[in-house]
């Protein structure tokens, strides 16, 4: 187990060099200068000299392999240089911002695993019925809709009609703990509803297809009680792949968060994200996807490690 | 039968090394080891032996499917295995296949006709204008109306797509045919079919066969000469009647014996049974293959694996006991 | 036409529909999409804009229309544009393997270890909003998709004998990729992309949404739906119409996607839950007691008929099976592929697939306790207590029957554990005797081991353990050996004679297609043909005279004999949609004639423990 673990961590930080080194490539390979591209104005060119001494600043001017040593080097030692629009370094803002990104990731796949893989169950042994074609509907619908539009409509119906919510905001944990929970209702709400379909889906068909296996059979030809059957053989099985497109889901999950902290002024990692493509301000671009494929990275990790206890057959030879 | 044998393999081998862990070190198991054998027009060749065994590697790297580590394989006087793919393509003219599974060896999406019209087309056995009337011919050869060739696989039942794959396989007029298994996956009275086609096409066709199976009945009726193997070696090899009705092999003998019948022989099933279980190709016994399994295994057989001699030319056995035994199964 | 077919239907309407009106959108009589008219701003639906007018007071409907057009266009092209070349990287990298592997699947898998939206957000930052840029971003995300879909796929066709045959038919590899292995990965293909256009659907609106995607004044969904929430106190319609729109959209495409699946892949349908599980579903006869305990045999089938459907149009898999078994007796059922044997097996445990059920006959089964029971008349829970204690069963792929997550001890030990109250340390010493009885080498080590770590063999010992440890009265064997090779079986073979042996009063029914086994092992056979018995009696007197063509033929085509041509059987086994009428048999029967195809057969009894179904028994045998 100790060495799997070894083994992926392994697998990891390959990842996060790879990503590292990908981010690099993209952003200096790619043609047009960073700096002059920064400094003009929609049709007006910038200054020549403006541009050169940004370029200086920003390091552009060494050889390539240097500035790749340098990057490097920085992402080792936590220095991912300094914003552009008021030159704070960015490791502190994503030191700030991340928690409270992960707060809301975390409360959603809570809120999804504990809602939607019961409901998977139930659906998969009443498959067909009325019950289950209810649960299906209302999953695929789910699925079907964009996480900001059901953003937008939650706030219309919570804060606007109802008026039982706050629309969006932030207050930290210490200062107002009943106010931050209500705050966080309904980001995390909005982000697990779709996490909650895909977990109720993809449950419905594990279990349905666990339910065929002669194991089952086999379980039932032994004489033990149906809610054993159910525990140990269904959905103990059922739920390995489940945990792997979880895993899968992490990218689409992260995805949602950039959506919903904007659309809920939620000051997350992801949300500055958005203002920081906006204003091209490039250390923080680089900076905070580099943390958020690091973190989605880590997830997967834990993703896998989870499903390496769960199922004896997963070795080191995969793959 | 003409003289020079039309396949021969000399000490063939084949390693498929495996890495355990990600910084373990690459361990070899070999599926085939020092395999020699030979195939000439007109005879068909059984191979036996339990899964695992490398029958099936066996016939791959004979069909030129898959590259032996070590030997080599003459196909009519011509090193099979370093073979320019251009050549090794114009060759599969005269070797084919049939496989085991009869619901994996024909293409779901496309008729039959047109699979069978496949190799004719590939290497040009017709004119164009004439591949209709040789398929219907083909068709027909196996035992199916002509009618078939507008169907696809999946209205035909196993021993009839069995018959499909035969007759794709005789489209190229080959000299040598493989057959892996070919009537395992079918019941009983279909599979007396499907034996019964092969034996007549040998005879009309003049064709050499090589006939893996693990059904000992079935090899017995149809081979003229068998290859017992055992954990990717050959242990005994000689004419049917030699191998089947006088093992000099131990692991021959325990096969026979454990092989079920019809008629119950008179000791008790489990004097028969052979103990153990086949060692792993991972980590293989030293010396003797079969030696920690064997009844009348001495200490000697873990030396060194034993040489491939026997009581004739034609008959030889890898045992350093080797002795023909008479045995009631081929009374 | 089949039901999953005509289920593609709808979805496939509304998306030509969706289709047709954003291709039509120039053509069709819409309202000016950029016309302003301050006065009315947020006006609600009226005859001459009938979805309303925005903050501009521009026409919704049309603009609606037109940004559905802007965000198909992009998805469906960059869903396009990534099929074509995820699906040339993936062919290329699952055939040939090796370094093209590396260069292209393994390669462009790199970008999925990022999370999409990121990704885009990023290739935007360097290449500005606008509808290209997101079309090429959209492109480079999805690639990778599609090349691992395909490359998994193309591994899984590439493995198969046909490819195989191909290569071995000398045909060139191009040749081979475009006429056999793309035809057949063609279904994941078209589910991967009608999954994608939905998904290159909402990030396009996502980024649209953030102001980072179609550029103003173009009409985009996502661009209404962030214009429409600066308004909603005002106008909440605003924002409903394009989230409808788009919601609707995106759900019609995993509509398409889901049905597309379940016609391509036939194998994804699985099952229709499980009506065991469900705690309402009882059968609607008491469990009855026969009074009289009416035979010494320990079961007693008579007349036993299985068919698949519920009512009505049912078709008919087992027809009047019957045979008893005698306590420490063993019973062959044994028939080729579709002949019933295994269904009738299952059937006596309770075990039948949900689509299958008994509606005829009646099994009388003698417990411990010596009342008799009525098999066919038990339900879930009646059926539980009998399973393992009484009845109990091996399976035929013990790989398949144990399950791969949990340890063999625990898999044995919950057998016990369901109808005995035994503590811990008495349980793991009944679980290492279990394992030692069935010869399972090494058993203390053994109980902590998986069943992946276990040999075929030796799983299949463990099975039998599984099937023994409450000491069932009657055990259920069906194919318990089939899978495995010769020297294993013997041994497995000599396990069952041995529990005969030692268990006294045990019944076995031993199911198999393998008539040497049959010979070996049982004392008295059945011949099951088609759904039917068409041949009972003691072992040794069946194989020396059978008493049915069927039987003849049978034991005429194994190659045991010194004939030089085998008898083989004409044609083959008629499914159960299309029996022949009369006798079963007799479209294959060398024997046949006229009476045998009008009406079907009684059973007869040549001697007084024998019996056929075959009215020539006199003539023929």
């Amino acid at each position: 187990m100790l060495r799997y673990i070894a083994y992926r961590c392994v697998v990891a930080l390959f990842l996060v060099w790879v990503v590292v080194t990908s981010v690099f490539l993209l952003l200096h390979l790619i043609p047009g200068d960073p700096a002059e591209l920064l400094l003009s104005q929609g049709s007006i060119a910038a200054d020549p000299a403006a541009v050169e001494a940004l370029r200086e600043r920003m390091g552009l001017n060494e050889p390539l392999w240097q500035q790749y040593l340098d990057h490097l080097g920085g992402v080792l030692t936590g220095d991912l240089g300094a914003s552009f629009r008021d030159g704070a370094p960015v490791i502190e803002q994503i030191a700030t911002r991340l928690p409270r990104t992960l707060e809301v990731i975390v409360a959603a796949a809570l809120i999804a695993t504990s809602i939607g893989v019961p409901l998977g169950t139930y659906a998969a042994i009443h498959a067909n019925s009325f019950a289950d074609n209810v649960i299906s509907f209302f999953a695929s619908a789910a699925l079907s809709t964009p996480v900001f539009v059901v953003g937008t409509v939650v706030i219309l119906i919570f804060a606007q009609q109802l008026r039982i919510l706050p629309a969006g905001g932030f207050v930290p944990f210490s200062e107002d703990p009943l106010g931050h929970i209500q705050l966080l209702l309904l980001p995390a709400g909005t982000v697990a509803l779709s996490l909650l379909a895909v977990i109720t889906r993809m449950s419905r068909a594990s279990v349905l297809e666990v339910l065929q296996r002669d194991y089952v059979r086999t379980a039932r030809a032994k004489g033990i009680v149906r809610k054993r059957i159910l525990r140990r053989h269904v959905v103990r099985n059922a739920l390995i792949p489940v945990l792997t497109i979880l895993g899968l889901e992490m990218g689409t999950l992260i995805g949602g968060t950039v959506l919903v902290e904007f659309v809920f002024n939620w000051p997350g990692l992801s949300g500055y994200l958005v203002a920081a493509v906006d204003a091209r301000d490039y250390p923080e671009v680089v900076g905070i996807v580099m943390t958020i494929s690091i973190l989605f990275v880590f997830l997967n990790l834990v993703i896998d490690v989870i499903n390496a206890a769960l199922d004896p057959r997963i070795s080191l030879v995969r793959r | 039968m003409t003289d020079a044998p039309l396949v021969i393999t000399e000490n063939l081998g084949r390693n498929f090394p495996t890495r355990q862990g990600l910084m373990g070190r690459a361990r070899d198991v070999w599926a085939v080891r020092d395999v020699t054998l030979s195939v000439s027009k007109g005879e068909t060749l059984g191979v036996v032996g339990e899964s695992g065994c490398g029958k099936s590697t066996l016939g791959r790297m004979m069909m030129g499917l898959d590259i032996p580590t070590t030997g080599k394989i003459t196909f009519d006087g011509r090193n099979l295995a370093h073979m320019p793919g251009p050549e090794r393509r114009r060759l599969a003219r005269r070797m084919q296949m049939v496989f085991q599974d009869p619901f994996g060896s024909l293409d779901p999406r496309r008729s039959v006709g047109a699979q069978v019209a496949d190799g004719l087309r590939i290497h040009g056995i017709v004119p164009d204008q004439n591949i209709k009337e040789e398929v219907r011919r083909l068709i027909e050869q196996v035992g199916l109306s002509a009618d078939a060739a507008m169907r696809r696989p999946h209205e035909f039942s196993g021993g009839q797509r069995q018959r499909i794959a035969v007759a794709r396989a005789l489209a190229t007029r080959p000299e040598f045919i493989v057959a892996d298994e070919p009537v395992s996956a079918l019941d009983v009275s279909i599979q007396a079919q499907v034996v019964n086609l092969l034996m007549d096409l040998r005879e009309e066709l003049d064709l050499a066969m090589l006939f893996i199976s693990h059904d000992l009945h079935v090899v017995r009726h149809l081979c003229n000469r068998i290859v017992v193997m055992y954990l990717g070696r050959i242990v005994e090899e000689g004419p049917v009647a030699k191998v089947f009705g006088t093992p000099a092999h131990p692991y021959t003998r325990a096969l026979l014996e454990s092989t079920p019948s019809l008629h119950p022989r008179n000791e008790a099933l489990g004097d028969r049974v052979l103990p153990g279980e086949l060692p792993s190709p991972v980590n293989p016994p030293s010396g003797c293959p079969f030696r920690t399994r064997c009844p009348i295994a001495e200490p000697e057989c873990a030396q060194a694996v034993p040489p491939l001699t026997g009581p004739t030319d034609t008959w030889r056995a890898a045992c350093i006991k080797a002795g023909p035994l008479k045995h009631s199964w081929n009374q | 036409m089949n039901k999953a077919h005509r289920k593609l239907i709808l979805p496939g309407v509304i998306v030509f529909f969706i289709t047709a009106l954003v291709f039509l959108a120039p053509i069709l009589p819409l309202a000016d999409v950029r016309e302003m008219s301050i006065p009315s701003r947020f006006a609600g639906p009226s005859a001459s804009h009938w979805l309303g007018q925005d903050e501009f007071g521009r026409d919704v409907l049309a603009r609606l229309i037109w940004g559905g057009r802007a965000s198909l266009f992009i998805a469906v092209g960059s869903a396009l544009a990534a099929a074509v070349i995820g699906t040339a990287l993936g062919l290329l990298g699952g055939f040939f393997r090796g370094v093209v592997e590396v260069l292209t699947v393994r390669a462009s898998e790199v970008i999925l270890c990022l999370p999409l939206l990121l990704l885009a957000l990023l290739v935007v930052a360097i290449l500005g909003a606008g509808t290209w840029p997101l079309i090429i971003a959209l492109t480079i995300l999805y690639t990778p998709n599609y090349a691992r879909v395909v490359y998994s796929a193309t591994l899984q066709v590439r493995s198969l004998d046909y490819v195989t045959a191909q290569t071995a038919m000398g045909a060139h590899p191009m040749q081979i990729l475009a006429r056999t292995v793309l035809p057949n990965i063609m279904p994941p293909l078209l589910v991967q992309m009608s999954l994608v256009i939905a998904s290159a659907l909402v990030i396009e609106s996502g980024l649209s949404f953030l102001g980072l995607g179609v550029v103003p004044p173009t009409p985009s969904w996502g661009l209404m739906i962030r214009a429409a929430r600066g308004a909603m106190e005002q106008q909440p319609l605003l924002l409903i119409w394009p989230s409808l729109a788009l919601a609707g959209t995106i759900f019609t495409f995993n509509l398409l996607c889901d049905r597309l699946q379940s016609v391509l892949d036939p194998r994804g349908i699985t099952g229709g839950g499980a009506f065991w599980l469900r705690k309402n579903q009882r059968k609607t006869v008491e469990n009855e007691r026969v009074a009289e305990p009416s035979t010494d045999a320990l079961l007693l089938v008579e007349d036993l008929s299985i068919v698949l459907g519920r009512e009505g149009r049912d078709t008919e898999l087992v027809r009047g099976v019957s045979f008893k078994v005698m306590p420490g007796e063993t019973r062959a059922i044994v028939g080729e592929s579709g002949s019933g044997k295994t269904l009738s097996g299952l059937a006596l445990n309770g075990l039948l697939p949900d689509v299958l059920s008994i509606n005829g006959g009646r099994a009388l089964f003698s417990t411990r306790e010596g009342a008799q029971v009525d098999l066919t008349r038990l339900d879930e829970d009646a059926f539980r207590s009998l399973r393992g204690r009484e009845v109990s069963m091996v399976f035929q792929d013990a790989a398949a029957a144990l399950n791969p997550v949990l340890r063999i001890g625990e898999q044995v030990g919950e057998a016990i554990r369901a109808h005995k109250e035994i503590d811990d340390a008495a349980l793991d010493e009944r679980i290492i005797s279990l394992l030692r009885q069935v010869g399972l080498p090494d058993p203390e080590r053994r109980v902590r081991s998986y069943p992946h770590e276990l040999s075929g063999g030796q799983r299949q010992r463990a099975m039998i353990a599984v099937a023994v440890a409450n000491e069932p009265r009657l055990l259920i064997a069906d194919e318990p050996t089939t899978a495995l090779d010769p020297t294993i079986q013997a041994q497995i073979l000599d396990l069952f004679k041995t529990l005969m042996a030692d268990t006294s009063g045990m019944g076995l029914i031993f199911v198999t297609h393998d008539l040497a086994v049959v010979s070996e092992i049982a004392d008295r056979v059945t011949v099951m043909y088609a759904g039917e018995v068409v041949e009972e009696g003691p072992v040794a007197d069946v194989f020396e005279r059978p008493r049915h063509p069927y039987t003849a033929a049978l034991i005429a085509s194994v190659p045991e004999g010194d004939a030089d041509r085998l008898i083989a059987i004409p044609g083959t086994v008629p499914t159960p949609k299309d029996l022949p009428p009369g006798c079963r048999f007799a479209p294959r029967c060398a024997h046949a004639i006229d009476a045998c195809t009008t009406h079907s057969p009684e059973a007869e009894h040549p001697s007084l423990d024998r019996r056929t179904r075959c009215i020539r028994w006199k003539d023929v045998t």
